[in-house]
């Protein structure tokens, strides 16, 4: 910085203006948090899955209390894992098992139990998989690539969507 | 909201770089302004695009709230989702980027005071910054210089921390839109330096210590 353009306060001044030295500080700031805690890279696109929904009533389910998704996605590939979502109107379980050919079957319950559509959307395809539960609210999806996956409950009628937070399969 | 390109004529800001921040925001004004016009209209490509432009901000303002990544993950898109709902209120880029800050973080301080799966304030350590290892010059000297602004930072306050994490994502023509929800105060010019940033000049051994307002 040659001089200072506020004729009266000095260059440190909290209130003079954002100088050069502050945007580049910034920049600076900026790229040290990118590096140290990224914002993982498929989550716009997992976003945008949703808002072409264009459902503003999608009700989106959270991880039961006392779970932890990256936990139990770190526990392996090998074991059975199971994992349950809450909503305001809906509670999903789906157990997840290695197929051993590289893919994994999926096995869900809802609560309360109904009949309704289910879609799993994967990474690995841009259409999503179809399936439906029956009257006691189970489904399954026998054959799922691995990868990040985002399960979708849409009741017929006016009930409303209920969509997971993706996972990892 | 204050003018401030408004002074950028007076040629020791032109050196200080003030003339492109304001071809920035003409710039980025009109393409943020055509995509949420397309974006109304049902593009999901124009939605798309401002989604995967502006939710590295909204990441970084959920996680300075101190969220899991799980929780920070569910911050963005239930924002993402009101915005749908919001989509023909808001028209230009300040304006989005001032409703996606303020949104995110009042999202996020909900979530938080919800109490679910936080992260301890130390959680976050420069371990977590992927190690180089033996690399180029270069990366080296780039490793230096994070740690040495990671170690300034860590000495200011918890509030500074967030702020300055915040403002740092925040697209430069949108500052004065944000300025105010943040606290940054807003001199005629545009926004001002303000004090985290004035601590983390002196602690960087920028400005001369004790001139601190």
């Amino acid at each position: 910085m040659t001089s200072s353009s506020s004729s009266s306060s000095s260059s440190s001044s909290a209130d003079a203006p954002l100088d050069d030295l502050d945007l580049g500080l910034l920049d600076r700031v900026r790229e040290m948090y990118q590096a140290a805690d990224p914002m993982p890279e498929d989550l716009p696109e997992r976003i945008c899955y949703l808002l072409a929904l264009r459902d503003l009533e999608v009700e989106v389910a959270r991880l039961a209390a006392g779970q932890d998704l990256l936990a139990s996605a770190a526990r392996g590939t090998e074991q059975s894992r199971t994992i349950t979502f809450d909503s305001d109107s809906l509670t999903i379980m789906i157990r997840i098992d290695a197929n051993g050919d590289g893919t994994v079957r999926v096995d869900g319950w809802l609560a309360p139990a109904q009949r309704v559509g289910i879609e799993l959307k994967t990474s690995a395809s841009a259409d999503a998989l179809s399936a439906s539960s029956d009257e006691q609210g189970r489904f399954a999806f026998a054959r799922v690539p691995r990868g990040t996956a985002q399960l979708m409950v849409r009741p017929e009628g006016q009930g409303r969507s209920v969509v997971t937070p993706a996972l990892v399969l | 909201m204050p003018e401030r390109g408004r002074t950028t004529g007076r040629a020791d800001q032109q050196d200080h770089g003030q003339v492109p921040a304001q071809a920035g925001r003409q710039e980025r004004g009109e393409r943020v302004a055509e995509l949420l016009e397309a974006a109304r209209a049902g593009s999901d490509e124009a939605l798309g695009r401002i989604v995967a432009e502006h939710s590295p901000l909204l990441w970084h303002v959920a996680r300075a709230a101190g969220l899991s990544s799980g929780d920070a993950e569910d911050v963005l898109q239930t924002v993402w989702l009101r915005l749908l709902a919001h989509l023909d209120d808001i028209r230009t880029s300040a304006a989005l980027t001032g409703w996606l800050v303020v949104t995110a973080r009042r999202e996020a301080w909900r979530v938080r005071a919800a109490g679910r799966r936080q992260v301890p304030a130390e959680g976050e350590a420069l371990d977590t910054l992927p190690d180089q290892g033996a690399g180029p010059q270069e990366q080296v000297l780039i490793e230096d210089q994070r740690r040495t602004l990671w170690v300034a930072i860590a000495q200011l306050s918890a509030r500074c921390q967030e702020l300055l994490r915040i403002v740092a994502f925040v697209p430069r023509p949108d500052y004065s839109a944000v300025a105010a929800e943040l606290g940054m105060p807003v001199g005629s010019v545009g926004p001002t330096r303000g004090r985290c940033l004035a601590k983390l000049r002196i602690l960087l051994g920028l400005d001369p210590e004790g001139s601190l307002i």
